[in-house]
């Protein structure tokens, strides 16, 4: 065996060992702290941060708009039109999360006292979160929140740089963030936007997205309720309406309430509309998990202990059948993070260590890994038996 | 404290692949072990994410060191040892080259490889088997070397090539094998990635890895690198390791050059006889001792002395078409318009276009990696951590999404199907994305480049004049054997095994 010669193969470790401790005598012998990626990453994602509301104003009859600013003064993340914030507010002893498509433009988070806002509309009667943002929340709270999250942006490797987005109700506010970074010039794409509302009197944002309106925006009102005098487009989005507005090769981004979501997949399966064209947000869990195949009817009105590890800490508290793991955590004020409260981001992702939970089959976005050790996302499994669980310590 | 017990034998920080190996190995011996992890699973960046109902592979291109069931390698003999029972799925090929004049297919078996290279390059296959047969010679040497150490002299008379090549570069002893340029071109694409070319690259590492990768091919669990993330935590769990998800060390604490604990981010204080650290030398020295006093000054010259290897910038697609129908045929393809790594390492000093691509069709070792009628298919690039360091936040986005379109549009061209006609989801990742999950420093994956004056050899020489705080050990890609998933699994067993021999030692002294 011989590469250049006996001496000098032979003496190769003693070669490069000197060479190695020639190379730290060389260095410098201070700190060198510089980590500009994890920098980006920060500006990107920083976590979550402390919010102060600076401004409520209306965006219809029944809704309203929130501005929140860091309230640290410091700048807030990059994030895509059509992201959502996830929302912590701390109410008694206890702090509920919930997700909000954010409705300002990414530009305007970027300008020098930068904001971004939600829009919310009051419920009727069963939306605690919602109420409590039109009815309780008022300028100068604090409430934390981490953005951006979600997938519902366009994203050129995969999306139509046409698209048509389909909104209903407050399905309208990741459309008109969109809207008006396209009108800021900061977003190439053309967006059809078919809005439907009950009438004419409570469309959200309206004003907001007529002044988004010109070459890149169109914005095509649809209103459902009977209304004299209404010259524009009535009824559903249906196939044939989208049809009338789609341009060739379009990605169609959906958003609204769930009964749309329903009709809207038979109506894009009549357009023959590949999938890949189809985007929809996430949209919450569904308010009755017993009408779900599978979810043991008898439970519906069940209250079982749920015992929470975090470390070698064990609580017991009780949770309803028809909530959420994530709910319940909530109501006995133990802290737990979520973000999509859909079942599919897995910011929640917790461990059954014992107990059955049922799943909503909507929206579990869990790795198969995951689903053979037990593991459920907090906010989309409900406990129908005393369940024991173990959760990150927050 | 309500939620971690007064005091471990271990704290491990870090809970991927290296921590999980350091946590098994010490559970098994009896010992009480923490294993803290920043990200709400385990496995840093082997693991997976689900986008529109399809789960994603985050990073794994294919374990080395696994080998069949019945014969495995150190890293799938450790698994199985430790009782990790991970579903592993055989990957058909090495990989495909791809060259402007070369298109070739080669497959794991040192016969097949050599005989395959010969097709394409006639008259090489003596060499090519007497070079691999060399490379198989120092990879049983380090194997053995790397359990039992011995005398130089020794060495010289036990382990002869390895102790004879130790002292040059790969590109120096494949000189010696005066082979034809296209045969070296289709011997050259994988080595890219442990960081350097072959004029700086020893060839103990080239030795090690070829013989593993060509010798006894590769694997990928079933349920992607979670199922090995997740498996290694679950196992680590039911032998008594506590591990706990979405803590952040921000401190690792020090009196008298010796480490007693960690303080987290959310402020608890917990005290061990020792900690593993899988963070980067770096980031520990930097920020992370407290006090910052106890850094001696040999320890900012060590680690400022070495050069970070490479990042990864990967762009993965789930195309709504089988692999087959958009003419991807291979479960790895390495294209270039040359295979001359040193040409190439230079290219990965910048932002592209790439020249060098790696390509991933899962489909090809796990048909159900994807839902029916729907494959995989990633591009990956690994540029040098430096690369990246201009791109601000404000152009982060554009930058990205550039490089991701050329990418995709070469290996477009290359298979006459215009990808992007058929994409379901996209996924770009960069080395802000790995920044972000793993706390890696400057999104760095892959330790430091193995280069002549990093050698491993000199690394295991000098490894105990390292040691600059008693009862800390690391473990990550940043160790000795380097980097790759194997080799964080290897350093994790190093870092146990140091503290095994720790406790050991004390022991003895003490009954002395």
């Amino acid at each position: 065996m011989k590469v250049k010669g006996f001496l000098k193969d032979v003496g190769g470790a003693s070669r490069v060992t000197k060479a190695r401790l020639a190379a730290f005598a060389r260095a410098d012998s201070g700190p060198v702290t510089s980590d500009p990626i994890a920098e980006v990453a920060a500006a990107w994602h920083p976590g979550r941060l402390t919010l102060r509301v600076a401004q409520i104003r209306r965006a219809s009859k029944t809704a309203k708009t929130v501005r929140f600013v860091r309230a640290d003064g410091g700048e807030l993340p990059y994030f895509y039109a059509g992201q959502f914030i996830a929302l912590e507010f701390p109410l008694g002893d206890t702090v509920i999360s919930r997700p909000y498509s954010i409705s300002s433009a990414p530009y305007e988070a970027r300008t020098p006292k930068g904001y971004v806002e939600i829009t919310v509309r009051r419920s009727r009667g069963d939306g605690f979160m919602a109420d409590y943002i039109n009815d309780t929340l008022r300028e100068g709270d604090t409430v934390t929140g981490t953005l951006g999250c979600g997938q519902f942006y366009f994203e050129p490797l995969r999306d139509s740089r046409r698209i048509v987005a389909l909104a209903g109700g407050t399905g309208i506010t990741p459309f008109a963030s969109m809207a008006k970074e396209i009108a800021h010039g900061t977003l190439d794409v053309d967006l059809t936007v078919l809005f439907g509302s009950v009438s004419s009197d409570d469309i959200i944002l309206k004003e907001e997205l007529e002044a988004c309106a010109g070459p890149h925006v169109r914005i095509v009102h649809v209103l459902s309720g009977e209304e004299p005098g209404w010259t524009g487009e009535r009824g559903f989005l249906s196939a044939e309406l989208i049809r009338k507005y789609s341009p060739d090769g379009a990605s169609y981004f959906i958003c609204g309430p769930q009964a749309m979501y329903t009709f809207l997949r038979g109506e894009l399966k009549k357009l023959e509309v590949p999938a890949r064209r189809v985007r929809f947000e996430v949209f919450g869990t569904p308010k009755d998990i017993s009408r779900f195949e599978g979810f043991p009817q008898e439970e519906k009105e069940a209250v079982h202990r749920l015992t929470v590890v975090r470390g070698i800490r064990e609580d017991v508290i009780p949770a309803r059948a028809s909530e959420s793991l994530a709910v319940a955590l909530e109501r006995a004020g133990i802290r737990i993070e979520t973000a999509c409260r859909s079942g599919e981001c897995g910011l929640c992702r917790t461990k059954v260590l014992s107990g059955r939970v049922f799943v909503c089959p909507e929206g579990d976005g869990r790795r198969a890994a995951d689903k053979e050790f037990g593991y459920v996302h907090a906010c989309s499994a409900y406990p129908v038996s005393d369940v024991k669980i173990k959760i990150p310590i927050l | 404290m309500d939620f971690y017990r007064d005091h471990y034998d271990v704290i491990v920080i870090g809970g991927a692949l290296a921590g999980l190996s350091s946590a098994l190995m010490l559970a098994d011996k009896g010992l009480d072990v923490l294993v803290l992890e920043r990200h709400n699973l385990p496995g840093g960046v082997s693991t997976s994410f689900v986008r529109g109902g399809i789960e994603i592979e985050a990073a794994l291109h294919e374990m080395m060191s696994i080998g069949p069931r019945d014969a495995r390698l150190k890293v799938g003999k450790f698994f199985d040892d430790m009782g990790v029972d991970i579903d592993w799925l055989k990957v058909p090929e090495c990989y495909h080259a791809s060259l402007p004049d070369l298109e070739v297919t080669l497959h794991p078996g040192f016969k097949t490889f050599a005989g395959e290279i010969e097709s394409a390059v006639p008259g090489t296959y003596g060499k090519v088997m007497k070079l691999l047969e060399l490379c198989h010679t120092v990879f049983d040497s380090v194997n053995e070397l790397s359990v039992h150490p011995m005398s130089k002299v020794q060495m010289l008379l036990k382990h002869e090539a390895f102790v004879k090549t130790a002292g040059y570069s790969t590109k120096e002893v494949l000189d010696t094998f005066d082979l034809p340029q296209k045969a070296l071109d289709l011997l050259a694409p994988y080595w890219i990635y442990v960081g350097s070319g072959f004029e700086e690259l020893p060839f103990t590492i080239y030795a090690v890895l070829m013989a593993d990768y060509v010798g006894y091919g590769s694997y990928i669990p079933r349920h992607f690198s979670h199922e090995m993330s997740l498996k290694m935590a679950e196992r680590a769990e039911a032998m008594g390791v506590q591990i706990e998800y979405r803590q952040q060390v921000e401190k690792i604490l020090v009196k008298d050059k010796k480490a007693y604990g960690v303080r987290t981010k959310r402020g608890d204080e917990i005290h061990s006889d020792y900690v593993i650290c899988s963070a980067y030398p770096n980031k520990v020295y930097t920020s992370m001792i407290e006090p910052a006093s106890e850094v001696p000054a040999a320890a900012f010259k060590m680690v400022n002395g070495r050069r970070l290897s490479l990042s990864a910038f990967s762009v993965i697609l789930i195309l709504d078409r089988p692999a087959e129908e958009l003419n991807i045929r291979d479960y790895s393809i390495f294209r270039g318009d040359t295979m001359d790594t040193d040409v190439l390492y230079r290219d990965l000093a910048g932002l592209g276009p790439y020249r060098y691509l790696t390509c991933i069709c899962h489909n090809y070792a796990n048909p159900e990696a994807t839902p029916p009628g729907t494959c995989s298919f990633s591009v990956t690039v690994l540029p040098q951590a430096d690369a990246w360091k201009s791109v601000t936040a404000d152009r982060y986005d554009e930058v990205k999404h550039r490089i991701a379109r050329q990418v995709i549009s070469d290996m477009s061209a290359y298979f006459g199907t215009d990808l992007l006609e058929h994409v379901l989801e996209a996924v770009i990742e960069t080395p802000m994305t790995i920044a972000r999950y793993t706390g890696a420093w400057n999104g760095c994956i892959y330790g430091y480049a193995h280069t002549m004056d990093d050698h491993i050899v000199a690394r295991l020489q000098t490894a105990e004049e390292e040691k600059f705080i008693e009862r800390l050990e690391f473990s990550g890609a940043h160790q000795i054997s380097g980097d790759g998933m194997g080799p964080a699994v290897t350093n994790g067993r190093k870092a146990a095994k140091n503290v095994l021999d720790d406790i050991r030692k004390r022991k003895e002294a003490a009954a002395k």
